[in-house]
């Protein structure tokens, strides 16, 4: 299967998006505190990514471990169904 | 030489369905086994029935415990057995407290005494 052509064109840097959500980002994101983690994903329960939020990636790297633990116990649903 | 002790938070759901003592004597026994394991307890935070974001087991609701400890390595793998073993337990997440983990604990216990002492005031006031 030959790969798909390499696009010549250079990748645009695109400009830094203005910070999203404002947080004063703890040192440790526990998993328990739901309010918080929920601000950090969209309808369909799935994480933000770090362009849309702004947020430092240490504490998008905690951001996830803490999304999957809460998942996990069933804090937050891994699929949230947006009623279409 | 002391056995080393690491600093352990146990979350774990316990099936709502059971009647009330059943379920409180559950919460006894595994607290009991968690002590005899060698260990301190030092804080057990019990959330009650909640709302499931998705069903266990066919079970919307799950009666929620929390609790964090300090335990001899050795002793997690047998507790998580145990907990394996029992049916009525649908989900359990051991985590084992690095130094952040264990400040940011420290910092919620503390703000955890403050708040109810203003609260109870409010109450019979």
């Amino acid at each position: 299967m030959a790969r798909g052509k390499k696009s010549s064109k250079p990748r645009r840097r695109t400009s830094e998006p203005p910070k999203k959500i404002e947080i004063d980002e703890p040192e440790y994101v526990d998993y328990k505190d739901v309010d918080m983690l929920k601000r950090f994903l969209n309808e369909q329960g799935k994480l933000l990514p770090r362009r849309v939020t702004g947020v430092s990636a240490k504490f998008q790297r905690q951001l996830t471990r803490a999304t999957k633990r809460a998942r996990h116990l069933s804090l937050i649903p891994f699929v949230a169904d947006a009623v279409r | 030489m002391a056995i080393a002790k690491n600093t352990y938070e146990l979350t774990y759901i316990v099936n709502s369905v059971l009647s009330e003592e059943q379920i409180k004597d559950l919460v006894e026994r595994v607290t009991v086994y968690i002590k005899e394991g060698g260990s301190d307890i030092l804080d057990v935070d019990v959330w009650g029935s909640r709302r499931l974001a998705y069903p266990i087991q066919k079970k919307r609701n799950g009666f929620y415990v929390n609790m964090y400890f300090r335990a001899p390595g050795a002793f997690i793998g047998r507790l998580e057995r145990a907990l394996e073993i029992d049916d009525n337990i649908l989900r359990y997440l051991t985590l084992k407290l690095d130094a952040k983990m264990v400040r940011h604990f420290e910092a919620q216990k503390s703000q955890r005494a403050e708040a109810p002492a203003a609260e109870t005031t409010e109450d019979n006031g």
